[in-house]
């Protein structure tokens, strides 16, 4: 055994240097475990960090936080081959601290919260990727990680899983069942070079300011969504695609995202881009419906190994989820250590903890979220109907009078398919969801 | 070993800190570096391999040295994870108004690390062959030149002498697929290709402890402003030199005899097979004959 | 910055934006003979790096070099223990710089 940590954590991402800041802070000896060169290496996501939730724990995080841009321009976008609708939201406010939304290089964001929790007193060991566990559940409990490292088994009185959406640990655990194509999607993108001045004027931001734009309708059929946000020298553009339909479509994800470039709508603010980057990276997208256990014995799950992501349509976050999740669970992880128990009941306050806060109050209230989200209906008949009925309403067919918004609405629903019960039916079901 | 012997001291491995991947700008020529994706290069990485296995074979320390900025402890720590025994970074101050990416020149580093030599009392130095950056793998050459060490630059292979700590044989490349087989004895300074061994993977523990070792820091000075670092805007083109052509007036036949030098004298080419010893020794008595080698200040 | 529509790149051109430290040792494994009897193969369109190709005898040609290890492939594969799938030696495998 290479060495015995009170707690050990497996990676560094925004989840695991979170729980090791909030331990290491307490004075416990924490290992960090890092499979990439650096924290971050690994990581990509599909734009937008929320950092509020580090208010609690680094105080003016916006000082030092590696940030491209802050946002300040917030779009939907619905779009067809030929039309497109958007709500385009803009204020000054989320440009000044607190801030709201950043853009950020999740390689410099994670590396720098992984900085925090080394200054903290966290000992940090990259290149070095867990292969399994030490002990079981119920047979005296997980007591560490074996490493792929000559010598590399680490005794820890917790492990706190924090291995990303592929959950290899949560799985080994017994407390995640086999994955389900169905909960995941894959996110691909581009990272494009544009100078900064020509950002700023093709998004109207100044300074410091960032768009980011969610987008419906443009993924070829296949069920998901667009984006794409600016950062300070380049712009990201990418899909994101559910894994079944994206199969079964045999379509190429970096076809589906040039065909989304192509859009006229999204052509002029990506043209002459340079590829700087291409990534791509899998999202547990089920939410509430596919949780895991989030304990076990001597063990803890947190960010996206316990698919605490949230993917809610207007609403598309995780890192705040995984910072949040992860400060629930090294807080948790105190309080068992201080006890003494570190088995699963003893670890039954992280999930009092989650629930307490956005991290599962937002999943439960949004469970259905997803599942509307993916829907053939949100997916393709809502989006055809929804930019028919505003081109039928701002057409002007004179001389023939104008329609009322309800007639349009029967014309536009009928003309997609859409039986008007079954819109009824969803405007409930999303009232109640969202409400 | 003589009790007045005072051994060859540990092993020192020189790393240097570069981008691997530098980003180059197509128009401008800038190149700009990154150090995230700076560590050692391969090169770099096999010295260490093999310093690590002379020092295990004799039971000697390791030492890693480094030049360059803070962020240069990049490279000492995996040398320390996987088994040096001490680090060392040169602060290299640079002159005022110097390129951020520019290096020191190649002879500013080698005296630097002659002194962590001298000071270490290491008689033996492993350093990748060239530099990703500049790559004029002049370093290892000034360096030796520092310490009045033999050289061996540029091997493929090295083979430890067991009884005799320090001494070894080493090969290099020679044209044709050849190799030449050298004999070292302390001192000496070791240059090794890339890829001729692969680094081990370190212990974890002593990944966890490399992270919280001390890596000792030294100050040196530049001598001198360091030349810049090579970039060329444009396309390469050989520059223009003016040959001065034969007499205009002369008639055709002299024009011609003096563009081929036919007809001139000269000293006929001299094919001899000769031993290694007496190939050397015929080489020099050449050299003097021609007036190359001044005096008699090589042995 | 003008022109019909967004560059297009070769894959290898796109690809080859991508840090990727190879290991000297594949992290995924594909059991050719479970994939000749796969009517679907799904991970040759699926997979964002390309790196499933089928073969003439119906077979899967695997290539791990320039994985993004994201899990694309055993989540959409239909048939069981056809790829074995983990993660490469630590310090390998693809690095992220602007993603």
């Amino acid at each position: 055994m290479a060495e015995e940590f009170d707690v050990v954590v497996v990676g560094a991402g925004p989840a695991g240097s979170a729980a090791a800041l909030v331990l290491a802070r307490a004075g416990k000896s924490v290992c960090l475990l890092e499979r990439g060169p650096f924290p971050g290496s690994k990581n990509m996501y599909g734009g937008v960090i929320y950092p509020r939730i580090l208010d609690g724990l680094i105080p003016n995080w916006w000082e030092e936080a590696p940030v491209q841009r802050w946002v300040t321009r917030r779009a939907t976008m619905v779009l067809t081959g030929t039309q497109s609708l958007t709500v385009d939201y803009r204020t000054e406010a989320w440009g000044r601290p607190p801030y709201n939304g950043a853009t950020a290089y999740r390689p410099d964001f994670d590396a720098w919260l992984a900085g925090k929790a080394v200054e903290a007193g966290a000992v940090l060991a990259c290149e070095t990727t867990a292969t399994g566990l030490l002990g079981a559940p119920g047979k005296g409990g997980i007591r560490g990680v074996r490493t792929d490292r000559p010598g590399g088994e680490i005794g820890a009185r917790l492990v706190i899983a924090c291995d990303g959406v592929n959950s290899l640990l949560a799985k080994e655990a017994g407390i995640y069942g086999k994955a389900d194509p169905h909960h995941f999607t894959l996110g691909a993108k581009e990272t494009l070079a544009l100078p900064a001045r020509v950002i700023e004027e093709r998004f109207g931001l100044a300074e410091h300011e960032g768009a980011d734009f969610e987008i419906v309708g443009c993924t070829e059929g296949v069920a998901g969504g667009g984006f794409l946000y600016t950062n300070r020298e380049t712009v990201s553009v990418g899909v994101v695609l559910h894994l079944p339909e994206l199969a079964a479509s045999k379509k190429r994800p970096e076809e589906i995202i040039a065909s989304m470039k192509a859009n006229p709508v999204i052509a002029p603010l990506v043209a002459g881009g340079e590829l700087v980057e291409y990534s791509a990276h899998l999202i547990p997208e089920g939410g509430w419906v596919m949780l895991p256990g989030l304990v076990a014995d001597g063990m803890l799950v947190a960010g996206d190994a316990a698919a605490l992501c949230l993917a809610a349509g207007i609403w598309l976050e995780g890192v705040n989820f995984a910072i949040g999740s992860g400060m629930a669970a090294g807080e948790t992880a105190l309080e068992a250590l201080d006890s003494g128990n570190v088995s699963a009941p003893g670890l039954a306050g992280y999930r009092k903890r989650l629930e307490g806060n956005f991290v599962l109050a937002d999943h439960r209230k949004l469970r259905r979220a997803p599942h509307l989200m993916l829907s053939d209906r949100v997916q393709h008949r809502y989006p055809q109907m929804i930019c028919n009925l505003t081109e039928a309403m701002f057409t002007v067919t004179n001389p023939e009078p104008k329609k009322g918004i309800l007639a349009h609405t029967r014309i536009e629903a009928r003309r997609a398919g859409v039986r008007l019960g079954q819109l009824a039916r969803d405007t409930a079901s999303a009232l109640r969801t969202y409400g | 070993m003589a009790p007045t012997d005072p051994g060859p001291g540990p092993v020192l491995v020189a790393r240097k800190w570069v981008d691997r991947r530098p980003t180059v700008d197509l128009l401008t020529g800038e190149v700009s570096t990154d150090p995230r994706s700076s560590g050692a290069s391969e090169a770099d990485e096999a010295a260490l391999e093999w310093g690590l296995r002379l020092a295990g074979v004799w039971g000697v320390g390791v030492l890693a040295v480094t030049a360059g900025p803070p962020d240069a402890e990049a490279v000492l720590r995996p040398a320390l994870a996987a088994g040096a025994g001490g680090a060392v970074r040169i602060d290299l101050t640079s002159p005022p108004g110097h390129l951020a990416g520019g290096a020191p020149s190649s002879r500013a580093v080698a005296s630097a690390l002659a002194l962590v030599a001298r000071t270490a009392g290491s008689r033996m130095v492993l350093c990748g062959d060239l530099s990703l950056d500049r790559g004029s793998g002049a370093v290892p050459a000034f360096l030796a030149g520092e310490l009045g060490a033999a050289q061996g630059l540029g091997l493929v292979s090295l083979a430890p002498d067991p009884d005799r700590p320090g001494h070894l044989g080493a090969w290099r490349r020679l044209d044709g697929g050849r190799r030449e087989e050298l004999a070292l004895a302390p001192p000496w300074v070791c240059s090794v290709e890339g890829g001729t061994a692969r680094l081990r993977r370190a212990e974890l523990a002593g990944v966890l402890a490399a992270g919280r070792a001390p890596v000792e820091v030294v100050t040196a000075e530049t001598s001198g402003p360091a030349p810049p670092h090579p970039a060329r805007t444009g396309p390469g083109r050989p520059r223009t030199h003016l040959l001065t052509g034969p007499d205009p007036t002369a008639d055709a036949r002299h024009r011609i005899l003096a563009l081929t030098g036919a007809l001139v004298e000269r000293t006929p080419p001299l094919t001899l097979t000769l031993g290694p010893g007496e190939g050397a020794d015929r080489i020099l008595e050449a050299l003097r004959a021609w007036g190359e080698l001044p005096g008699e200040e090589f042995p | 910055m003008t022109g019909p529509g967004p560059m297009r790149e070769s894959f290898e051109d796109r690809m080859a934006t991508v840090e990727f430290r190879v290991a000297p040792t594949a992290h995924i494994t594909v059991d050719g003979d479970s994939c000749r009897g796969c009517s679907t193969k799904a991970c040759v369109t699926a997979c964002p790096a390309n790196l499933f190709v089928p073969t003439a005898d119906g077979g899967i040609l695997f290539n791990y070099e320039q994985c993004f290890e994201c899990g694309t492939c055993y989540l959409v594969c239909d048939t069981e223990g056809a790829i074995s799938w983990s993660y490469p030696e630590g310090g390998h495998g693809v690095v992220f710089l602007r993603s």
